[in-house]
C-alpha cells in the first residue's frame, strides 16, 4: 500500500466520482418519476396499457444490464438514433431501474387495504383527493425500503458504464491501472469510496424511513 | 441472414454461457451455504469477519468486484483465466445475497417448531434437514430464483475480463462484419441477445415455480367433497 500513491490519484477519482454521482443522480430521481408513473399506468383499466407496462418490467428484469448498455450505445446508432456517452448512460440506466421502480411503487399501492376506498368515499372525498390524500402516504410508506434498496442498486450499477467510456469512479481507477499497475491501490481506494457512499445512502433511508414512520411509533 | 451465417460462433458462446452460470449457481450457492454456517458459529471473531466480508461484497458495486479479482489476484501470486476470475467473483457476490436469502428463510420458520424437533429427539442436521428446510423452503426459493437469474445475467460480466461468452461471441461478430462489410449490425446482434437471455431467465423462472410448488403440496389438497368441481385444488388458509 502506498499512502502518497492513493493521495496523488485523489484528484483525479474525485472527478470521476463526480461523473458517477450525476449520472446516478440524474437516472435515480428519472427512474422515480417514471417508476410511480408505470405503476399508475399498471393499475389503469386499460388492458393493453397495462399489459404493456407488464412486459416492460418483465423484459428489462430478465435481461442483463450490460447487454441494453450496449443496446442503447453501440445497438441504436446503428438505427440512426445516436446519444453520447453520458446520455446513453443516463437513459440505459434509467430504463433499467424503472422496471425495478414500478413494481416497488406497485407492491406499495397493492398494501392499501380495499376498504380504505370506502371510508374515503364515505368521508365524501373526491378522486384525487382520495388517491393523493389518502393512498399516497399509505403506498409510499410501504414502497419506500424496496425503493430505496434499487436507488443504491442503481448508483453501484452506476460502474457498469465504465465498459461504455464513460469517465466514472471505475474508469479512472481503471484507466490508472493500465499505466501504474498500481491495482491493489486503486481498488482499495475506490471500494472504500463507494462503501461510503453506500452507507450514507442507506443511512438517509433510514432516516426518512423514521420519519415517514413517525405517526405510527409506539408511544 | 447475419445471425445465421454465425450460429456457430454464437452457440458456441452460448454453451459457454450456460457453462458459467451452472459454475455461478453451483459456486454461490456452496459459498451462501459456508457463509450461513460461519454466521451461525459461536465464534465471534469468525462470526464478525464473515458478516464484514458478506456486507462489502453486497456494497460494492459488482463490476468493481469483477475487475478487482481479475488485476489484484494475480498481485498475490494467483493467476486465474478469465473464465475462473469471473467465476470466482461473481460466486463470492452472489454468495453474500444467497447467504441473506438463506438466513431470511430460516429466521422464518417459527420458534415451536425447532423445539417441537427437540421434543421428538431430533438433533443437529436432522432438526435442520427433516424439520427446519422444508418448511424454510417457500421463503427461500422466490427470491433464491431471482438471484439464480441475477448470475445468469452477471455472467455477461465475464465479457469485460475476457471470457468467450455468448455477449462477447455477439461483439465479436459486430467487430468482424463492421471491418469487413461496413455498416454495423449492433442493433440486431444486441436486440437478439437481448432476448436470448430474457428467454433464459424466463426458462429458469418457470422451473423456480415448480419448485415453490412442490414445497407448498402441502398447502394444496384435493377435496374430494368440496363443492368446487372434481380436480380443482383448494388452498387451506395456513
Amino acid at each position: 500500500m502506498d499512502l502518497d500513491y492513493i493521495l496523488g490519484a485523489l484528484p483525479d477519482l474525485m472527478k470521476g466520482l463526480k461523473m458517477t454521482l450525476m449520472v446516478s443522480a440524474l437516472s435515480i430521481s428519472l427512474s422515480l418519476v417514471f417508476g410511480a408513473l408505470g405503476a399508475a399506468l399498471r393499475t389503469s383499466s386499460n388492458a393493453l396499457l397495462r399489459n404493456l407496462v407488464v412486459g416492460y418490467v418483465e423484459f428489462v428484469r430478465g435481461t442483463p444490464l450490460l447487454v441494453q448498455i450496449f443496446f442503447v450505445f453501440f445497438g441504436l446508432p446503428s438505427l440512426g438514433i445516436r446519444f453520447s456517452v453520458f446520455w446513453s448512460g443516463v437513459i440505459a440506466l434509467t430504463v433499467w431501474a424503472t422496471a425495478f421502480q414500478i413494481e416497488n411503487a406497485r407492491a406499495g399501492l397493492a398494501s392499501v387495504a380495499p376498504g380504505i376506498r370506502d371510508a374515503s368515499l364515505a368521508l365524501g372525498l373526491k378522486r384525487w383527493q382520495h388517491a393523493i390524500l389518502v393512498v399516497l402516504p399509505i403506498a409510499a410508506r410501504a414502497a419506500l425500503p424496496p425503493a430505496m434498496n434499487t436507488v443504491v442498486s442503481t448508483f453501484k450499477n452506476s460502474a457498469y458504464l465504465q465498459t461504455i467510456g464513460l469517465v466514472e469512479l471505475t474508469f479512472v481507477a481503471v484507466d490508472r491501472i493500465a499505466y501504474d499497475f498500481r491495482a491493489v491501490e486503486m481498488f482499495a481506494t475506490i471500494c472504500v469510496i463507494y462503501l461510503f457512499c453506500v452507507f450514507v445512502l442507506a443511512g438517509l433511508a433510514k432516516l426518512v424511513e423514521h420519519r415517514l414512520d413517525r405517526p405510527f411509533a409506539e408511544r | 441472414m447475419l445471425l445465421l451465417e454465425f450460429r456457430n460462433f454464437l452457440l458456441a458462446g452460448f454453451v459457454n454461457t450456460l457453462l458459467l452460470s451452472l459454475v455461478l449457481t453451483a459456486g454461490a450457492t456452496l459459498c451462501a451455504v459456508l457463509f450461513t454456517v460461519a454466521l451461525s458459529t459461536r465464534s465471534t471473531v469468525l462470526t464478525g469477519f464473515v458478516y464484514g466480508l458478506v456486507e462489502c461484497l453486497r456494497d460494492v458495486p459488482l463490476m468493481v468486484t469483477v475487475l478487482l479479482a481479475y488485476f489484484v489476484l494475480p498481485k498475490a501470486g494467483i493467476s486465474l483465466n478469465p473464465f475462473w476470475s469471473s467465476a470466482l467473483s461473481i460466486s463470492l457476490w452472489g454468495g453474500a445475497n444467497g447467504a441473506h436469502i438463506i438466513r431470511a428463510g430460516l429466521t422464518a420458520v417459527p420458534k415451536g417448531q425447532r423445539e417441537a424437533a427437540d421434543a421428538f429427539g431430533l438433533r443437529g442436521w436432522r432438526k435442520l434437514v427433516l424439520v427446519v428446510l422444508p418448511q424454510a423452503m417457500p421463503v427461500i426459493i422466490p427470491p433464491y430464483v431471482g438471484l439464480v437469474t441475477g448470475l445468469v445475467q452477471a455472467s455477461s460480466l465475464g465479457a469485460v475480463i475476457g471470457v468467450e461468452e455468448v455477449f462477447r461471441a455477439g461483439q465479436v461478430i459486430i467487430e468482424q462484419t463492421t471491418l469487413t462489410r461496413g455498416g454495423s449490425p449492433a442493433y440486431l446482434v444486441y436486440g437478439f441477445l437481448l432476448v436470448i437471455y430474457f428467454v433464459l431467465c424466463w426458462l429458469i423462472s418457470l422451473v423456480g415455480r415448480r419448485c415453490e410448488q412442490y414445497f407448498t403440496r402441502h398447502l394444496t389438497v384435493a377435496d374430494e367433497a368440496s363443492p368446487l368441481p372434481r380436480g380443482t385444488t383448494q388452498v387451506v388458509p395456513a
